[in-house]
């Protein structure tokens, strides 16, 4: 593998740029770029991210998390912290669909890719002209019935971009691989079943030419799996479930899990009771991160179902953790449960971040994972050792997490049981992080954690697997944690375990984030400003507002006339803006999963809407 | 009348406090004997003293007072009282003594399970450390002959009470709060137990068997709970089986092995293995179910099952499905 | 021979026995418990229009009475069902969430009993599903019934008190009736 650096890697792109476009339409795959590219003297210390392949360069923006260690930092500096207040718009795009935009643009040579929520079009616009017109649009027409299994609004969390196809999911179950240049269908496979509730969000990633790609559905009596299916063809290559027995699960003989409680054989059964794995959760809906070093692929599973945990007494392997796959064949390497016997909706499947950082003196291969759970865990991605678990937020649920045993040690007061009102617990069902990705940055050492401060009660209830139907079983309530506040931006330093500075907002900052060369973080807030803080202060140096709240992706990318852009999707919706995008009504604080009632004056600050915006300096 | 009387006889069942199968309804029993006895004494001492009084001859005239009688008069009635006050504490004594022993703590190796009250039906569950060995079944617990069962008490809906008279005394089921009591079986058979707090229109239609067993033919039924629901063998039992699937009977019931998983009524993956059906109401015969299918309100009105309109040849179907769940 | 005025009397003490027998029979018939609808289609499912405009002179459709939307006992136990059949993972307790709401005045597609069975039953197109043969016809109305109590468009009397469980919302007895507001598809039927 060619080491090349990032500079090099940028200025080749810019070159390429003053070239034909349409050139560089076909990528990236090939023009790996293994890096240890943190530019001289960031911190001094040896923190750098594991790989940023198939990063092609900062010109580009191919995959929502930027790259394979998803760090979500781009090697553009144009914008830089002292000139970011400058920023003001180039152009934007209406997407004339309502509900939550979560996705990232994709930028590929000189033309930008949108997928919207259901219907989850596909928009592709050409950035060498003026004002970016639409080149084409791809109308998957995905079931409608299916966003009827959709637990927190009909949302996308983006495409991919591999091979001159643009790929991505659809709420329906279906992955679509499209013709990046005439947005024609190359091929379409259905995955899932949405009379088993199962549906699909995730934005899929493409390693070694497979396509993995999740469920979603932990609201609904799902089994988990993740599939990797043919890029060329869409035919399926592996499916391994989340539950079950271990040759559905994939373990075979290269299992080996760092923790005694995790090795057996049949957890996924033995640890649920009768066939309660055969529905017990377990999706697969968030982010996945892959090491070419190590040749795995990470990703985390979704909560164990229903909510109510009296009717799944056991550890309910292997939800609410994370696993480690040889990408090849699927199988696993090892496996770790963030939360054994989940009992607060506290899914594991946030960004995974693939660092090599300095610890207790020596470089080490860690996986950083900032938790629902309300911790900051640092594993060993070699071995799935925990190193450090660090709280990140407000949290009574639990009193830290045991390195030995590497379980949470919980606080069973707090525990929901059937009947009962349990108050007070925090972090809520939608933790102190949900799925929106963090970014980290090399030159500062730090990561940018968007994410809530929300406490809820709960009460358990009778539960009732009905295919097709939610299995939740559970009566929530949540409102804002200590301070009043909701949202926070923390910057946090994993390598000293300590927050550096740490902004709070009214509405949880349910967008992603992105970090420059510049120095500079942008991400979103729910009332619709778009904001821009220094990356080493936490100082807010610029805002916009936008027509809707944001909970979509920013990217960053150079555009054909080699200036630095910044796009965003507004939009508000996601389970945290569903009380707009779906017009709830706030009289009833249960609604929404119990969401809804921390968010009750969310309506009168923003409507509903998505459009794209895209920022220059002028 | 005859109907109730035919009821009763119909069904297996010891059913009375004085006829104790188990350590603490021997000690009720032996609390309630001694009492009986105490009582009968008392009683006839009383009439004793009463017909003595009544038939005493009467004197002509009544004698002076007598200080001497008077005195001896005095120390019968304290005696009498002080008789009566040990008489009393005694039973307060052993009454605490009984209750005491009756609610010990169980020991550790007693066998672990979940009674939940529903309206109108007992979902029974037996712990297990191991998660995949928790057994689920309804109406019908099952225990080894001289092993301590500890029993936890709870319910979904409204105040029940679980009272197996052979083997101990009642105790309430209360929503949203966890209630325990132990017993033990000491000889085999099968004991009827009631819902003992009115909990709704069928609160008299509640009834639960206790089976006990050899250890060796409870493991044996124990381990058999554990298995999921065989796949139909033929096409018969398999259009049984569809039309479990597509019709109510999954809204509300579960069979493990199956994508039926609802928990509104009672599991069926051994419904076959089971003596009574609706909670102790009818013995578990094809003609009862059949009967209980098509028109439950019929049988025990108010309960919370529907009637089911089905084609006969579905009918025969499921019966002949239901019937492989043993 | 009774004055005028003693009459008038009796009359009135008797018209006083008449309305308090009244009150007394109607309050039975609010808690009456009818166990055996039998069979169980009696209560045919009604064919609902989906759209107000008709060919040629319009013609008045007949309506099936919700027998149930006067009864308090078959009101609750459409709230148990609600909440056992997981209309409540959707709906919630009426504030809507993966559904929508089904407290406030909008009804997508008709607020009349029909009009919800035929939802129910039929499922839209949107993500409700279709419960035809998974509930029986008696489920539904009582469903049906409830559904309507959560915007307050039954007598109070009949709507649920409080509930036992945590308090996410208030009493149905006590929401505000909420005038419907159709969005899609009309009323089944105009009745006052």
């Amino acid at each position: 593998m060619a080491k090349t650096s990032l500079v090099v890697g940028f200025v080749a792109l810019t070159v390429a740029c003053s070239g034909g476009h349409e050139s560089r339409a076909t990528p990236p795959a090939a023009r790996v770029t293994t890096s240890a590219a943190a530019p001289a003297g960031a911190l001094g210390t040896a923190a750098r991210a594991a790989s940023l392949a198939p990063d092609s360069g900062s010109a580009q923006w191919i995959i929502p998390a930027k790259n394979y260690a998803s760090t979500r930092y781009s090697g553009l500096g144009q914008i830089t912290a002292a000139n970011v207040s400058r920023l003001g718009l180039a152009w934007t795009f209406s997407t004339g669909v309502s509900r939550g935009h979560e996705a990232a643009p994709l930028v590929v040579g000189s033309t930008m890719y949108v997928v919207t929520p259901f219907p989850n079009i596909l928009y592709a616009l050409d950035l060498s002209k003026p004002g970016a017109p639409l080149k084409w649009e791809y109308q998957p027409n995905p079931s409608t019935a299916s966003q009827g299994v959709a637990c927190c609004d009909v949302v996308n969390r983006g495409a991919v971009y591999y091979d001159g196809k643009i790929i991505y999911n659809t709420l329906d179950a279906n992955t679509v691989a499209v013709d990046a240049r005439t947005g024609k269908q190359v091929w379409r496979t259905r995955v899932g079943d949405i009379n088993r509730g199962e549906s699909v969000t995730m934005a899929p990633l493409v390693v070694k030419g497979k396509v993995l790609v999740g469920n979603s559905g932990g609201e609904f009596g799902i089994r988990g799996w993740l599939t990797a299916l043919d890029a060329g063809t869409g035919k399926l290559a592996w499916r391994a479930y989340t539950t079950g027995p271990d040759t559905d699960v994939l373990i075979g003989p290269r299992f080996k899990p760092f923790y005694p409680l995790d090795q057996g054989k049949d957890l996924g059964v033995s640890s649920w009771p009768g066939d309660a794995w055969q529905y017990g959760g377990g999706g697969v809906w968030g982010w996945i991160s892959y090491d070419p070093e190590l040749n795995l692929i990470y990703y985390g599973t979704s909560n164990p179902g229903p909510w109510n945990p009296d009717v799944r007494p056991g550890d309910n392997k292997w939800t609410a953790g994370v696993f480690a796959r040889d990408p090849d064949t699927g199988e696993a390497v090892w496996a770790y449960q963030w939360n054994p016997h989940d009992v607060y909706d506290h899914d594991g499947i946030n960004e995974l971040l693939l660092l090599d950082l300095p610890i207790n003196g020596a470089t080490r291969k860690v996986l950083v994972a900032p938790e629902r759970n309300g911790y900051v865990y640092v594993l060993d991605r070699a071995t799935g050792e925990v190193l450090s678990a660090d709280p990140f937020g407000y949290i009574t649920t639990s009193r830290g997490v045991d390195l030995k045993s590497g379980r949470p040690i919980m606080v069973p007061e707090k525990a929901p049981r059937t009947g009962q009102v349990v108050r007070e617990i925090c972090p809520a069902a939608p933790g102190v992080k949900d799925w929106q990705p963090s970014s980290w940055s090399p030159r500062t050492g730090l990561l940018y954690i968007p994410h809530q401060n929300l406490c809820q009660d709960e009460e358990g209830t009778e539960a009732n697997y009905i295919a097709g139907t939610p299995y939740v079983a559970a009566i929530v309530k949540m409102y804002a944690g200590p301070g009043g506040y909701r949202g926070e931006m923390t910057a946090w330093d994993p390598v000293a375990r300590k927050i550096v500075w740490n902004v709070h907002e009214r509405f949880p900052v349910w967008s992603g984030t992105v970090v420059t060369e510049g120095d500079v973080v942008f991400y979103g807030t729910m009332d619709g400003w778009f904001k821009a803080l220094d990356a080493r202060s936490g100082k807010e140096l610029w805002r916009f507002k936008t027509g809707s709240g944001i909970i979509g992706q920013p990217v960053t990318y150079l555009g054909p006339d080699g200036k630095q852009y910044v796009a965003v999707l507004a939009g508000v919706g996601g389970w945290a803006g569903a009380v707009v995008a779906g017009g709830l009504d706030t009289r009833d604080s249960s609604a929404a999963l119990g969401f809804v009632n921390a968010m009750k004056d969310l309506p009168a600050a923003t409507t509903k809407g998505g459009t794209l915006y895209v920022f220059a300096l002028p | 009348m005859s109907a109730v009387l035919q009821a009763v006889l119909q069904f297996p069942g010891a059913h009375s406090a004085l006829k104790p199968a188990g350590p603490q309804a021997r000690i009720a029993e032996g609390l309630w004997n001694s009492m009986y006895a105490t009582a009968i004494v008392v009683f006839l001492l009383v009439m004793a003293a009463l017909l003595w009084a009544a038939f005493r001859r009467r004197r002509a005239e009544e004698p002076a007072p007598d200080p001497a009688r008077e005195r001896r008069m005095r120390r019968v009635v304290a005696a009498a009282v002080g008789i009566t006050t040990i008489v009393l504490f005694t039973f307060l004594v052993s009454d605490i003594s009984a209750g005491r022993a009756v609610t010990a703590t169980p020991g550790k190796d007693a066998i672990q399970i979940i009674v939940t009250g529903h309206q109108w039906w007992w979902e029974v569950q037996y712990r297990d450390s191991v998660p995949q060995r928790w057994v689920t079944t309804a109406n019908e617990i099952h225990v080894p002959v001289g092993r301590q069962v500890a029993v936890e008490l709870r319910s979904t809906d409204v105040i029940h009470s679980f009272w197996p008279p052979n083997l101990t005394g009642k105790r309430d089921l209360i929503p949203g709060n966890e209630n325990s009591l132990w017993f033990q079986a000491d000889s085999a058979g099968v004991y009827r137990a009631e819902c003992a707090e009115y909990c709704g229109h069928e609160h008299a239609k509640m009834a639960l068997l206790v089976v006990a067993q050899s250890p060796d033919s409870f493991a044996r039924w124990l381990t058999q709970q554990r298995d999921t629901a065989h796949t139909p063998a033929d096409s018969l039992t398999s259009r049984g089986q569809e039309v479990f699937l597509s019709s109510a009977c999954a809204m509300c019931h579960s069979i493990a092995g199956t994508p039926a998983g609802s928990r509104v009524g009672p599991d069926l993956t051994h419904l076959a293995g089971r003596a009574t059906i609706a909670a102790g109401t009818l013995p578990n015969t094809r003609g009862n179910l059949a009967g209980w299918i098509v028109d439950p309100q019929r049988i025990k009105p108010g309960a919370r099952m529907p009637p089911n309109q089905l084609d006969p040849a579905d009918l025969r179907a499921l019966l002949a499905y239901l019937e492989t769940l043993r | 021979m009774s004055s005028p005025s003693r009459s008038g009397c009796r009359r009135r003490r008797e018209l006083l026995a008449a309305v308090l027998l009244a009150a007394a029979l109607s309050a039975c018939q609010r808690e009456d418990r009818r166990f055996r609808t039998w069979p169980p289609a009696a209560s045919a499912i009604p064919a609902v229009r989906q759209s107000e405009l008709q060919p040629g002179p319009t013609t008045r459709d007949l309506t099936v009475r919700n027998e149930y939307g006067d009864n308090a006992w078959a009101v609750s136990e459409g709230k148990r069902l609600y909440n056992q059949f997981n209309c409540s993972g959707c709906h919630f307790q009426g504030g809507g969430g993966i559904g929508p709401p089904l407290m406030d005045s909008q009804w997508i597609y008709g607020s009349q009993p029909e009009n919800i069975f035929a939802t129910i039953v039929e499922g839209r197109p949107n993500g409700m599903p279709s419960f035809r043969g998974k509930l029986g016809n008696d489920q539904v109305w009582k469903l049906v019934a409830y559904v309507r109590s959560m915007s307050g468009l039954l007598a109070k009397d009949v709507a649920s008190g409080r509930n036992d469980d945590m308090q996410v919302r208030s009493q149905e007895q006590s929401t505000e009736k909420a005038r419907p507001v159709q969005s899609a598809v009309p009323p089944a039927s105009q009745r006052p």
